[in-house]
Formats: structure tokens, sequence, C-alpha cells
């Protein structure tokens, strides 16, 4: 008897105390966004949505998440594919490489990005007199991304790949199916919950991503100006309420990838 | 049954997916498609300027401009903008950022931009009024009521007193800021100038709580509640008592700098289509009409009968320009330099 009551009040007290850590720590602060999105009312809030900066912002942070998954789920699967089934000198080496950019700092990305490609950088400076400058435009952004975002699609997809027994693909191999058709019908059917997993969290990523972007983007507005961006221009001038309400959508989308992540990480779970 | 059923239920969820996912891209892309780009995107000026430039050029003077060259050319123009501290912008310039006309908080901005062979030496100088295309002094903001009895830079220097500054590394109004408090001292009659400015600067960076990146950045850091008291461009003060947002009170110093903010055309970046239209917005910022519209924003003109529409100006009993210090080559050597850098800065930690 005295156990049992024991052993309940000591779950609540645990509970209580993470709840109690978690508000200010993570729940307020989110909430702050919202209150302080919507103090102007559902109005204003409105007009700094349509505004169009803010839309090209918006605009084109989602285009270059895009951007950045499709090509970081191509480059990544086929890293993790040849990190995983091929063995050769320095493949180690080349394991810890591809997952530096989670270690960098991101302005570190940025500052690199910079100066190997800018104008006065080491290759920017040959591409100038080609007429080329991928820094400060779209394109200088869609490099800092995927540069940043390299190992999410690795890490979702390499585990898997490692776990997979490769009876099936020998199986596949023996009644003369070639590596691609072995790749398409074995492996990639098996890769699906890593790949969704890899994609959304790129995505999320990408549409967050502010370090490297501020240094190689030029914040030019209704140019190279992504959402992070824009917020932290807009925060920074004292326009609090366009801030935050861009602040808002970017904070929803971000929910919305997340459940769709969890959702579908239990149900894989499930299945498994 | 069942699992005919779960089949269905599963193929839905999964398009249900793919259609959200598809309206999504479908906004991101949209201004992009051919449908939303039959019109021909129109010419735009490529404008880079120090932060507190925003609203006047964004709402303001750009408008102007635009109005008056669709009634003259039927040709509607753009403007692309980004305003951050003075010497970020400038730092991006030199990096490569494809500005047209770059509007600096000071000649020393434009002079890195030469140093560094992005413009030629003293081209700026070529424009009306050198290149200045207004001024604003530097002055002192507090809160309400003034309740800490500041009534001058000197003041700065008593103890408990917090003041929020721009960092000088990346603002140029913290460079004036600098420049105003260290004038500021050595104008006051004392024997020794110098020891005086020294003294003055150095009272008042002990006090410093809080650094940011420009001018703005220390407004908003202020307005969040940060010190006691903000030093800035008067600009910045009365354009939000015009909007009766000044929820602060301007103290005018008795001794202050006028800050000149410099006009830099980036040749290497104007492509020769562009020429006409980019030589004829900078010919319009130095105009009376162009002129008329930073001073109702707060600036002070360069034409000085102008200046007169804005009751708002403060009195200064002893203004003072960057060319009474010797210019600013030899004021940042001497003074941001040689004074704050290497004295201050290490005596006020102590």
């Amino acid at each position: 008897m005295t156990g049992r009551s024991a052993g309940r009040g000591s779950s609540a007290l645990p509970v209580s105390v993470l709840v109690l850590v978690l508000l200010p720590l993570l729940l307020m602060p989110l909430a702050a966004v919202f209150v302080f999105a919507l103090k102007g009312g559902p109005g204003a809030f409105w007009d700094a949505i349509r505004s169009p900066e803010a839309q090209f912002a918006l605009r084109f942070s989602l285009l270059v998440a895009f951007a950045t998954t499709a090509v970081n789920a191509v480059l990544g699967t086929f890293t993790a594919y040849v990190l995983s089934k091929h063995r050769f000198p320095g493949d180690r080496a080349l394991g810890v490489v591809v997952n530096l950019p989670v270690a960098i700092p991101t302005v570190v990305v940025g500052t690199s990005l910079l100066l190997l490609w800018g104008p006065i950088g080491l290759l920017g400076k040959m591409l100038v007199p080609l007429g080329l400058q991928p820094m400060f435009r779209p394109f200088g952004v869609l490099l800092a991304h995927l540069f940043v975002t390299f190992p999410y699609m690795l890490g979702a997809v390499k585990p898997v790949l490692d776990e997979l027994e490769t009876t099936y693909e020998e199986a596949a191999y023996t009644i003369g199916a070639t590596r691609w058709t072995t790749f398409r019908l074995v492996l990639l059917p098996a890769l699906r919950g890593g790949l969704i997993t890899g994609a959304l969290l790129t995505f999320a990523h990408s549409l967050g991503e502010f370090g490297a972007t501020v240094m190689v983007s030029g914040n030019l507005r209704l140019k190279t100006q992504t959402a992070p961006l824009y917020i932290f221009a807009q925060f920074e001038a004292g326009d609090i309420a366009h801030a935050n309400a861009i602040a808002a959508v970017l904070a929803l989308l971000s929910f919305t990838i997340f459940f769709f992540l969890f959702r579908f990480a239990s149900r894989e779970q499930k299945a498994a | 049954m069942l699992i005919q059923r779960r089949v269905l239920r599963r193929r839905l969820r999964a398009a249900a997916f793919a259609a959200a996912l598809f309206v999504l891209l479908s906004y991101a892309v949209w201004p992009w498609t051919p449908m939303a780009r039959l019109a021909r995107p129109p010419r735009a000026i490529v404008f880079y300027g120090f932060s507190i430039l925003g609203e006047v050029i964004n709402h303001g003077v750009f408008p102007a401009f635009q109005k008056g060259w669709r009634d003259r050319t039927r040709e509607k123009v753009e403007i692309v903008s980004s305003f951050a501290g003075s010497g970020t912008v400038t730092n991006q310039i030199i990096l490569g950022v494809p500005a047209h006309l770059a509007l600096l908080s000071l000649e020393l901005d434009a002079d890195k931009l030469a140093d560094a062979r992005v413009v030629p030496a003293g081209s700026w100088r070529r424009f009306p009024f050198q290149g200045v295309v207004n001024r604003t002094p530097f002055i002192i903001v507090v809160r309400p009521g003034n309740p800490k009895g500041i009534h001058d830079f000197a003041d700065l220097g008593k103890p408990g007193i917090r003041v929020v500054h721009p960092d000088p590394l990346t603002s140029g109004g913290a460079n004036w800021a600098i420049v105003a408090e260290y004038g500021a001292g050595a104008r006051s009659g004392a024997p020794d100038p110098r020891r005086a400015g020294h003294d003055l600067l150095l009272g008042v960076w002990k006090n410093v709580v809080a650094q940011a990146a420009s001018a703005r950045a220390a407004r908003t850091q202020f307005e969040n509640g940060f010190g006691d008291a903000l030093i800035t461009y008067e600009q910045e003060a009365l354009y939000d008592r015009s909007r009766g947002k000044l929820k602060a009170d301007v103290v005018y110093p008795r001794s202050t700098v006028l800050s000149e903010h410099t006009l830099v055309r980036i040749d290497r970046n104007i492509a020769r289509r562009d020429a006409d239209l980019v030589d004829a917005f900078s010919r319009f910022l130095f105009t009376d009409e162009a002129q008329r519209i930073f001073v109702r924003y707060g600036f002070r003109s360069v034409t000085d009968p102008l200046n007169e529409a804005n009751p708002g100006f403060g009195r200064i009993e002893d203004p003072f320009r960057i060319a009474d210090l010797g210019g600013w080559k030899r004021a940042k050597k001497e003074i941001v330099d040689s004074v704050w850098k290497r004295q201050v800065l290490a005596e006020a930690k102590k």
C-alpha cells in the first residue's frame, strides 16, 4: 500500500519538475511568438503576412528548402549507398568528413563559402571574368543550404542501408538484376522510411537556416532575403509585429513538418 | 474487407500528404512561373544604405522618384534595397554585393571602398555637396521625464548610468557618436582639450552596457528596455516622434557633431543600360524635392533654408562637423583608434 502511493508520488514529482523546467525553456517562448504575432489583431497579422517582402521571403525560403531537399535526397542517398556498400581506402575518413557540416558553426560555413566562391575568393576570382558570381545570389543561398543540411539525409538513410541484409541484394544479382535495378526494386522500397525522415529533417532545417545564409545572401529584399533573414531584419528595425507574424508562420510550418515526422516515425516503429 | 479499407485509408493519407506538398510547392514557385512573369520585370536600382535610411528611402524618396520617372518616361522602375550598419554595408560591397548606389553613414566607409579598389578614391566628391546627401546631429535619448537627470554627454559618465551604444566595428553611427563625445569634451573650454576629450569618452564608455551592430539595432535594444540613455542620430528620435511613437525624451548636448552621409556610386556594378536610371536617381537625391522629404523624415538638409520646414529640429549651442576635426581620416586615427580603441577601451574595463 505505502509502496504504491509512494510510487505515485514519486512519478508526480519528476513530471511536474520536468514541466516546470520546460515551461520557461521551451513552451513559453514558443507561445510568445504567437501571442506577439497576434497582438495587433488578426487584421494587422494578415497585413504583415501579405506585405510583398514577407511574401517573397516565405516563398524564397520554401523554394530553397524544396531544392535543397531534392538535391540532398539524391546526393545523400548516393553517398550513403557508396559508403555503406563499398570498402575503399579512406572510406572512414570520408565518412567523418561528410558528417562534418553538423559540427561546424553555420557562420563559419558562410564565411568559408564566401572565401571560396565570393568575388575575392579562391575560385570566385576565376569566375568573375566569366561573368559568373554565385554569392549574393539565390544560387549562393542554395549552396549554403546544401552544405549545412548534407548530413541529415545521409544520417537517415545510411543506418538503414547498413542494417539491410545483403542476402536480398545477392538474390537479386543471382537472377541477373543489374545494380540499378537492384537498387530500385530491392533497396529503395526498404529505404522509404529513411528517405522521408531525412527529407523532412532537411526541409525543416533549410527553412530555418540563418547563420550561413546571412553571410552569403547579401540580404537583398525581394531578391535573396529568406524568411529568417526577413524576421531578423524586421526585428532589428524595431518592427516587432512584422517579425513575429512571419516567425509565427515559420513556426507553424515547422510544427507541421515535425508532426508528420513523429506520426511517421511512430507508424514505422509499429510496423517493425 | 478490413485489409482493403486499411489500404484505402493509407492511399488516401498518402494522397493528402502529396496534395499538401503540391500546394506548398506551387505557392513557393508561383512568382517564377510563366503566368506570373508575363509582365516583363521592371528595371531596378540596387540601393544599399546604412541602418536608419530604410523608411525614408523606401517610403519617401524612392516613391517620389518613381512617380516622377514614370510621368516623364512612362517606365515603371523598382528599387531593391538593403539596410544595415554602415560598416556592414561597406564590407558587403567589398565582398561583391551588386549595389549600384550606397549611402554610407560616414566618408570613412567610402574611403574603405576606395582602399579596396571598389571605387576610385574620392569619386564621391564629384556629386553635389561633395557627396553628402543629408546630416543629422548626435543626441542623447533618455527615459520619459529624464529620471536620471542627463543634460549633456558629461552626465553619461556619472556612476550608475547605463548607456546603450552602437558598435564602432560595424556601425557608422557609433563612430560618429565617439567623435561627438570626444569633441564635446575637447570643445568644452578645458585647458587641455585632448585630455578633456579623452576623459569624457572614458566616462561614457565605463557605463556602456550594450553594444549593438547598428544604430537602429541599438535603438531597438533601448526600446526593449535596456539602459538609461542611448546615443543616436537626432533623426531616429524625430522620426519616431512624428509618428507619435517616441516613448522617450531627447536631450541636446551643448556641443555635438553633425553626421554627414556620403553617397557612393559603384560603377563596376552598373550595366550600361541602367546607367541613366541610376544617375537620375543619384541626382534626384540632391534636389529640393528629395531634400524636403528627408527633412520631413527628420534629416537635416544640406540645403539649409529647407530645414525651417521641420520645427522638431532642436537647437545646438555648439555644433561641429568632421571637417573641424581635420576630416575623417585624421579623426579615425587620432580619436577612434588611438584614444578610444587603445586607451579608453582598456581603461574602461578596470
